[in-house]
């Protein structure tokens, strides 16, 4: 064996044992972060919503509909209404400090959220482990609500009246 | 995925587990092409050309191993994907270093040789594992005898030091046997203890950690509850009078410490401890001649007196030379002089593959100890009930803590012990040992997800 094959046999092993080691990282990488998830909710739900920037989005302008309050349909807190009088924002999760508290197991805490832009209301996923669902349709993007649409949380439907 | 709830989310999960016996299948492939690498880099620098005897090396252990995946297949599909390709990794280049200072005890004549004895040690020791995998069906089986247990440890640690089949080595009163064949029962007391302290702390998890006298702002638990304790630390300062052997009574007190200290979440245990074990070290260097001298070679290596004294420094200060000599890639498996070292085979194999593999080396074989403590930890973490989990956490620790130990003494960085590198080092008690943890490990692994599934 000359010389240099051995060098060369020499660093390809420590080479080999090392790439083995690092290979292992990939698994333990997905014990530390968990597995890679590429999430499109979370990157067009991002900016943060409000009620300068909705009108950037393109979010469509509804005329003659301005509720005055939420009406909860179904769910424990079923029958109650939350006046939405003189609110830019309403905070909607878990967290006894939002505007309106579900107390649904399948709520996050900072659920999603309704922002008034003009005169219309924009419902707002805020990134939640099981998703708002507006008509049925699991929301991706901020929208406006319509007369009639029905909000799900969990368990949880409401809608907005006026 | 629009519909992913919790509830449906937990089987969906579970189903993609099984994955890590593919990927296990897969690193054991892998590890087998690094056996071989090693296994022909050897011949090729100390022969100049490989032979068949090659086959004789790789084949064994690489067989047991797949046999072991394959009972894992059986038995514990769940099971952690990892731990048996990291034990044989280390398993294998522990035979290939011992086959490689075989060759240079041919060359100089010597007929003492380890390697073969080794192979089938292994494959000996990962069927045993297979074994247990196949029989131990829950982990709380184990729990129901945590006393015999105890006991059971407590009479392997002495049974060295009753006559006729007590043997005594280097010193050290650590072995029984019986002709030609020698057994170091310790290594199989340490796994009883782990199930020992794991049943009894979990029964007196309670007392341990809440009731007590305070005494300047710590509790200190009654005499009652604090009586095993004592009794433990007296019977691991025992086993360092018995037996000579400061390694493994650091290592049984420290198993005990860092079990205590998961059951109760107390600091005061840990720091009590410590000041135990140092005062004991320190007692006992003055009383006993043996451990003065280990200490003597530990904190002036190079000095003239200790290099030349019989039993002094001239060992640690050849493995400190060779690992010198290694410097960052190492000398190449069989380039180097690592039969220069006395017990280069046994205690000093990591000195050996420093030589041999470099800092480089040394670092990625001391990544593997990482991970398998880690995956370990992470099964004591994942587990739900509380035996499971310090048992887990004692298992890994024993491995993690007798890694530390040696070497830190072939390093210098402590004084030099009797423990033995985990899967490394030649001697059939210790791969008997350290494969019945790592079957024990992938047990708590499966059942942890069987019983979440449930």
């Amino acid at each position: 064996m000359s010389e240099l094959a051995l060098f060369l046999i020499r660093i390809g092993f420590v080479a080999v044992l090392w790439i083995f080691i690092l290979s292992l990282l990939s698994v333990i990488r997905a014990d530390l972060y968990g597995r890679r998830v590429i999430s499109r909710i979370a990157k067009q739900n991002a900016p943060g919503l409000t009620a300068g920037s909705a009108a950037n989005l393109g979010i469509e302008d509804v005329e003659g509909f301005d509720p005055s309050e939420i009406a909860v349909l179904t769910g424990r807190t079923a029958g109650t209404n939350i006046l939405l009088e003189g609110k830019k924002e309403v905070l909607i999760g878990r967290a006894p400090s939002s505007d309106m508290v579900i107390s649904d197991e399948f709520a996050s805490s900072m659920h999603a959220k309704l922002v008034h832009v003009g005169s219309d209301w924009v419902l707002q996923d805020l990134n939640s482990t099981n998703g708002t669902h507006l008509d049925g349709k699991r929301l991706t993007t901020p929208e406006t609500i319509r007369p009639g649409m029905t909000i799900r949380i969990g368990t949880t439907t409401f809608e907005l009246r006026s | 995925m629009s519909n992913v709830s919790l509830t449906s989310a937990i089987p969906m999960l579970l189903k993609a587990v099984p994955r890590s016996r593919n990927f296990e299948a897969v690193l054991l492939f892998w590890v087998a092409g690094i056996h071989a690498f090693a296994l022909a880099q050897i011949q090729l620098a100390v022969n100049q050309e490989m032979s068949i005897d090659l086959m004789g090396y790789w084949a064994p252990p690489t067989i047991a191993a797949w046999i072991l995946h394959y009972v894992l297949r059986k038995h514990a599909l769940n099971a952690d994907g990892l731990l048996l390709p990291l034990g044989f990794l280390l398993n294998g280049l522990g035979i290939a270093m011992i086959y490689r200072l075989d060759l240079a005890e041919i060359t100089n004549g010597s007929t003492q040789l380890f390697a073969e004895r080794q192979v089938w040690l292994s494959c000996f020791a990962m069927l045993i594992a297979a074994a247990i995998v196949r029989l131990v069906p829950n982990p709380l089986v184990l729990r129901r005898f945590p006393f015999l247990a105890g006991a059971a440890a407590v009479v392997l640690l002495v049974l060295p030091a009753a006559p006729v089949i007590g043997r005594t080595i280097n010193g050290a009163t650590l072995w029984i046997g019986v002709g030609d064949l020698s057994f170091q029962p310790g290594e199989i007391a340490k796994i009883l203890l782990a199930i020992f302290f794991a049943g009894y702390l979990v029964s007196r998890k309670g007392p341990l950690s809440e009731i007590g006298l305070r005494v300047l702002g710590m509790r200190i638990p009654s005499a009652k509850d604090l009586g095993p304790i004592l009794l433990f630390w007296v019977a691991s300062i025992g086993v360092l009078v018995l037996q000579r052997d400061l390694g493994t009574s650091i290592l049984y007190f420290g198993l005990f410490l860092v079990m205590i200290y998961t059951a109760t979440g107390r600091g005061f245990y840990v720091g009590i401890g410590m000041v135990m074990m140092v005062t004991g070290a320190l007692v006992a260097s003055r009383l006993f001649g043996y451990v003065a001298a280990r200490f003597d070679s530990w904190l002036d290596p190079f000095s003239q007196e200790n290099y030349s004294a019989v039993g002094g420094s001239y060992q640690l200060v050849q493995g400190l030379f060779g690992m010198a000599h290694g410097d960052v890639i190492g000398a190449g498996l069989g380039s180097g002089f690592p039969q220069l070292i006395p017990l280069a085979e046994s205690d000093f194999i990591f000195a050996a593959l420093g030589e041999e593999l470099g800092m480089a080396g040394v670092f990625a074989i001391l990544a593997t100890y990482l991970l398998i403590v880690y995956r370990g930890l992470r099964i004591s973490n994942t587990n739900t009930d509380e035996f499971s989990k310090l048992l887990a956490m004692g298992l890994s620790f024993v491995i993690g803590l007798q890694v530390f130990v040696v070497a830190g003494g072939v390093m210098g960085l402590m004084p030099l012990t009797g423990l033995t590198t985990p899967f490394l080092a030649a001697g059939g008690s210790s791969l008997l040992a350290n494969w019945a943890i790592i079957a024990l490990l992938l047990v708590l692994s499966d059942s942890s997800l069987r019983r979440k599934a449930a």
